[in-house]
């Protein structure tokens, strides 16, 4: 199978800020971040729980908006809004992984392309995802029928399936063992060099190693390099 | 370390305001115990409605006075000298009738009196020695009279000279023929009084006046008995009426009538009133009238609204049969909801209780704990649904004055709702709540849930089936219809069975209908796999769909149908909308002729061509031109259509016999005898039944123009009719000008004596309410089943709007899920409905007596609603899905656990 071109893409943000209201209390989970993942890059975005990793994927890809800053896509997704992106363009891996619970995981994997129209197509790649992931014969099951890990990797597999532009991840190994994680690392490494721009949040250190570049995030504050 | 008890600590303390923390949950227990309680309060509301509905329906077809509780007493007003008991001259009442009076005061009640004497007058049969009435010169009347006393009297007739103060007032005729006028005196014995008033005579003024309806057979010759009775004096006021009858006919009936409101009675109010009249009269001492050994004085109650109301209990016992069984049914299956409502619960709080559930602890306490959380939207729920119960009974019952005693039997039963489902939502809550904390992941469905349990509902309506055949679908208890309960039971046992094996058959498929969908849109895919990833959920919403549709296709289907039979037994009895019949002869005149459709009906006889004796028959002579007009007739009554088998009367002679059309009659051609006249006749057309039939006996139309002229002594007893389908008045007043006299209608009303069916309109309304019920628990199990797969339907919504599938598609995919589920249980529900009616409703006959035999009438209007409704519904829901998927913030969504 031989790789497609991917759109170069990549984004930039500057000075974002986000802040959030919690009864009389307001906290403020960005506090003016600069970012920036060009076409090709793979980027570990590290940090303790509740440091605001999850709310800055959360603006890159428009379920968020900044309170302050700017958030620029480059190359041919420049001058759109994120939410107006196509799967093809900026693929996500949430959180809590957004599975449809009532597809297959063969079917969540292919779902995006089914959507465009082009299952045809991305039947072989789907397929070829699930088997290096190591759910193929799970691929009948529904979600709730296979473990937290196993969804994880089918979650990886549907934001990869049509080479996107950019990939944001949350805690993309967070259930894997060692093992299932290095191929989900491999596999999204693998993205990077083909010519994505991946960001994913991580606790993983193998995962920092792996990536191109590694930034902290505390307190709302994003700084270069790992966390000592 | 000793363990601390459950129920002191925080989860089970904190239960009820925890518990309010979930308003999905609340709402979905509140509404579901609602709905169960509804059900289980309805049933004694319902046949309280009934019973009362058929006590008012009676009495609105009877005089108002058949409603009042009533003391009398008939009895003499003079001693054995004859000498006036209780002064005699009016000033003083009657002690007897004082003490009534006094009785009915002492109850809070405030009687009207009605006095009335017997025959008055100098010719007659006397019953009693009666002075004669003589004018003022001493001349006697010649014509006998009563008197008659009541309140008001005098604002009830038409007056045609009106005279001052006390005294009598005459009826015209009577002032016509004895030459009385205003100011003659007239002498009673030894008491005179002058005439007061003249008026029309109330048998002509004031026939249809409900005023004077009890009184009828005082003025007016309704049996045109061959004594009619006297005329009848009205007395100005009580002490003239005392003083005059004392010294004519020294006895009187006098009656004390406690008005009451028969269009709002109850059963149990009218027995209190009746238990009131039966304490007065005891205490009177005085013997009731009884045959055969008359008493001087005798009491004279209400006897007749204890037959009505004997009849009303009789039509409520008649409903009970099939009412409680379809409530328990409609109880059970709103616990089914319930329960489901508590495992939603267990849904909602999935996370504390896996929690709770890892750290030991059982199903009891979780149970515990959810009866803790669920009491007070159960008790709420429950209240509301007695509350609604009354709400709809009192607004679509049969009457919404209820028996106290059924208000309290539906607030014991919300109770027990309150407690069963309660009961049933926590121990279902509490078994879930373990059961999702503990079972595998993709582990087999347990086996009571493969075990098909509706095969018991089948099992159940083949047994009534058997029953059935032994038994007749319709018994006539006291000339009042009854629905045998099993012709209830069967087609709903039939029909719940079969939609849940349907249902399961059909979610069987789903996972073929699945990979149908793969190669079609993406909102036919999606909506094939929501159904297919949750098919006892679908499966669930397709039998709820299905079986309010089948129940409300078969109730409604049979109620048009036991209507429209009815309906054509009355058509075929009176022949039209209404008939005039009159014994007297006349000449036809224009006028009759335009008010409806002439005929004469001759008792006859049929002698068969092969001599095999004879058979009664009805010869209806008419006119083959006009009768179809008027005529009554439904297309199953023959092979032909009516106009056509009149053609056949007007076809030639086959030597020498008269062309006749038969229905009933032996075959071959017959010799017809009307009186002494013989009639050879041809059948040259038959019919299972024509109109006017109003015996066993065969009927036989010819053509009135072709019969040989009848002579009045020929013994056929010709009775001339007029049948129309518009105004009978101006048919009668057509005869009366024309000379006819005695004339009697017969009118569907006169003939169908509503309340012998009352029971079986009222058990299908009463299904049909269920079906409605059953309905409303299908919109709470959509909302429930909408509600129960929110979370995961707005999280793949979210996400798969990232991945590129539109609103629309997503709205779509929606409206193709519910649609579907919805017309499917509507095409479901329309078999099972068809099956069950071809099934029940030959055998559904209110009156076997009368033809025709059961007619079909499926009220597509009705059900095309229904059907619309239940898409429309389906339609909002999808709607509402949408709204919510809509209003949900994907960031939150997608950060809470996967």
């Amino acid at each position: 199978m031989s790789p497609r071109l991917q759109p170069a893409g990549g984004f930039a943000a500057t000075g974002l800020v986000k802040r959030f209201s919690r009864g009389a209390e307001t906290v403020t989970a960005l506090a003016g971040v600069d970012l920036r993942v060009d076409a090709g890059e793979f980027v570990a975005l590290v940090g303790p729980s509740g440091s605001g990793k999850s709310t800055l994927l959360a603006l890159l890809c428009g379920w968020e908006t900044a309170d302050e800053g700017h958030l620029d896509y480059l190359g041919p997704l420049a001058d759109r809004p994120p939410v107006e992106l196509g799967w093809r363009e900026l693929a996500l891996v949430p959180q809590a992984l957004g599975l449809v619970a009532d597809l297959s995981l063969a079917d969540n994997v292919l779902l995006p392309a089914r959507l465009r129209g082009t299952t045809a197509d991305a039947g072989p790649r789907a397929r070829a995802l699930l088997a290096d992931f190591g759910i193929d014969h799970l691929a009948d099951r529904y979600p709730h029928q296979a473990s937290l890990g196993e969804q994880q990797r089918a979650a990886v597999a549907r934001a990869l399936l049509l080479r996107p532009a950019v990939l944001l991840a949350d805690e993309p190994t967070a259930h894997q063992d060692r093992g299932h994680a290095d191929r989900l690392l491999d596999a999204v490494t693998a993205a990077a060099r083909e010519g994505s721009a991946v960001l994913i949040a991580t606790h993983d250190e193998i995962a920092w190693a792996r990536a191109d570049r590694v930034l902290s995030m505390r307190d709302g504050v994003l700084t270069d390099g790992a966390p000592s | 370390m000793s363990r601390p008890q459950l129920w002191r600590l925080a989860p089970w303390t904190r239960a009820p305001l925890l518990g309010l923390r979930q308003p999905a949950a609340v709402l979905a227990v509140l509404v579901t115990s609602a709905i169960l309680a509804c059900a289980v309060a309805s049933a004694p509301l319902f046949l309280s409605s009934a019973r009362s509905a058929a006590l008012q329906q009676q009495l609105a077809q009877r005089c108002d006075e058949v409603a009042r509780p009533q003391t009398g007493v008939s009895s003499s007003l003079v001693d054995e000298q004859l000498q006036p008991l209780d002064g005699g001259d009016g000033s003083t009442r009657p002690a007897a009738d004082d003490q009534f009076l006094q009785a009915w005061a002492d109850a809070g009640m405030d009687p009207e009196p009605v006095l009335a004497t017997a025959w008055i007058g100098s010719s007659g049969p006397f019953p009693y020695s009666a002075a004669p009435v003589s004018r003022t010169d001493g001349s006697l009347l010649s014509t006998p009279i009563s008197l008659f006393h009541r309140p008001a009297a005098l604002e009830h007739v038409e007056v045609v000279e009106r005279g001052d103060g006390p005294g009598v007032w005459v009826p015209q005729t009577l002032a016509e023929q004895e030459g009385l006028a205003v100011g003659d005196v007239l002498t009673f014995g030894s008491q005179s009084a002058p005439v007061a008033g003249i008026h029309r005579d109330l048998a002509v003024a004031n026939a249809d006046d409900p005023y004077w309806c009890d009184y009828r057979l005082l003025f007016s010759n309704e049996t045109s008995a061959n004594v009619p009775p006297p005329a009848m004096l009205l007395t100005t006021d009580e002490p003239t009426f005392y003083r005059l009858a004392t010294a004519a006919v020294g006895y009187a009936t006098r009656l004390q009538q406690v008005p009451v409101d028969a269009a709002s009675l109850s059963v149990s109010d009218a027995r209190d009133q009746l238990d009131t009249q039966q304490r007065i009269v005891a205490a009177s001492g005085l013997p009731l009238p009884s045959r055969g050994s008359p008493e001087p004085v005798v009491a004279v109650p209400n006897d007749r609204l204890p037959d009505v109301l004997d009849r009303a209990t009789l039509i409520e016992s008649g409903l009970r049969g099939p009412v409680v069984p379809v409530a328990v049914a409609g109880a059970l299956l709103a616990l089914v909801l319930v329960a489901a409502a508590g495992s939603f619960w267990a849904d909602r709080r999935a996370t504390e209780v896996r929690l709770l559930a890892a750290r030991g602890v059982g199903p009891a306490p979780l149970a515990g704990k959810a009866a803790l959380e669920l009491a007070l939207p159960a008790l709420a729920g429950a209240a509301l649904g007695w509350a609604a119960s009354r709400l709809l009974i009192a607004g679509l019952g049969p009457a919404d004055d209820l028996d106290p005693s059924a208000t309290t039997a539906a607030a014991w039963a919300g109770v027990a709702a309150f407690v069963v489902g309660l009961g049933a939502a926590s121990a279902v809550a509490g078994l879930r709540a373990r059961g999702t904390a503990e079972r595998p992941l993709g582990a087999a469905p347990r086996w009571p849930a493969r075990v098909p349990w509706e095969l018991a509902l089948l099992l159940g309506a083949a047994w009534c089936w058997l029953l059935l055949q032994t038994r007749d679908a319709v018994v006539s208890v006291g000339f009042v219809a009854q629905v045998n309960g099993l012709l209830v039971a069967f087609p709903l046992l039939a029909i719940a069975g079969t939609a849940i094996v349907l249902g399961r058959l059909v979610t069987a498929l789903l996972p073929r209908l699945r990979r149908w969908a793969g190669r079609r849109s993406p909102a036919v895919f999606l909506a094939a796999n929501r159904l297919t990833a949750a098919r006892l959920a679908t499966g669930t919403l397709l039998v709820a769909v299905t079986l309010p549709v089948a129940v409300l296709g078969y109730t409604a289907t049979l109620t048009a149908s036991s209507q429209t039979t009815l309906d054509a037994k009355v058509g075929v009895q009176i022949g039209a909308a209404a008939a005039a019949t009159t014994v007297t002869r006349f000449e036809v005149t224009p006028a009759i002729e335009a008010a409806g459709t002439y005929l004469v009906r001759y008792d006859g006889s049929a002698e068969a061509a092969d001599d095999a004796g004879r058979t009664d028959v009805q010869v209806l002579a008419v006119d083959p031109d006009d009768f179809a007009d008027t005529a009554f007739w439904d297309d199953s009554f023959a092979d032909r259509s009516l106009p056509e088998l009149l053609a056949a009367l007007t076809g030639p002679e086959v030597d020498g016999r008269l062309p006749i059309v038969a229905a009933g009659l032996p075959a071959g051609d017959p010799n017809l005898r009307l009186g002494s006249t013989s009639v050879p006749a041809e059948v040259t057309a038959t019919a299972r039944v024509l109109p006017g039939r109003r015996s066993d006996d065969p009927v036989v139309l010819v053509d009135a123009g072709r019969l040989p002229e009848i002579t009045r002594n020929a013994g056929a007893a010709p009775a001339a009719e007029l049948w129309t389908n518009d105004d009978l008045g101006a048919g009668v007043d057509a005869l009366a000008d024309a000379g006819a006299q005695n004339i009697r209608l017969l009118t569907p009303e006169g003939v169908q004596e509503s309340a012998n069916f009352l029971g079986i309109t009222w058990t299908f309304g009463y299904l049909s309410a269920l079906a409605v019920f059953v309905g409303v628990i299908a919109v709470g199990g959509l909302l429930l089943y909408l509600e129960a797969r929110s979370r995961t339907r707005v999280a793949g919504y979210v996400m798969a709007r990232r991945l590129g599938l539109t609103r629309a598609a997503h709205l779509r995919s929606l409206l193709v899920e519910l649609i579907g589920v919805a017309v499917a249980g509507v095409l479901l529900g329309g078999v099972l409905a068809a099956g069950a009616v071809a099934l029940v409703y030959r055998r559904l006959d209110v009156d076997q007596v009368r033809p025709p035999t059961p007619l079909l009438d499926v009220p597509w209007p009705a059900l095309g609603l229904s059907a619309v409704v239940v898409v429309v519904v389906a339609g909002l829901a999808a709607l509402y899905a949408q709204r919510a998927a809509d209003r949900a913030d994907p960031a939150t969504v997608l950060r809470q656990e996967a």
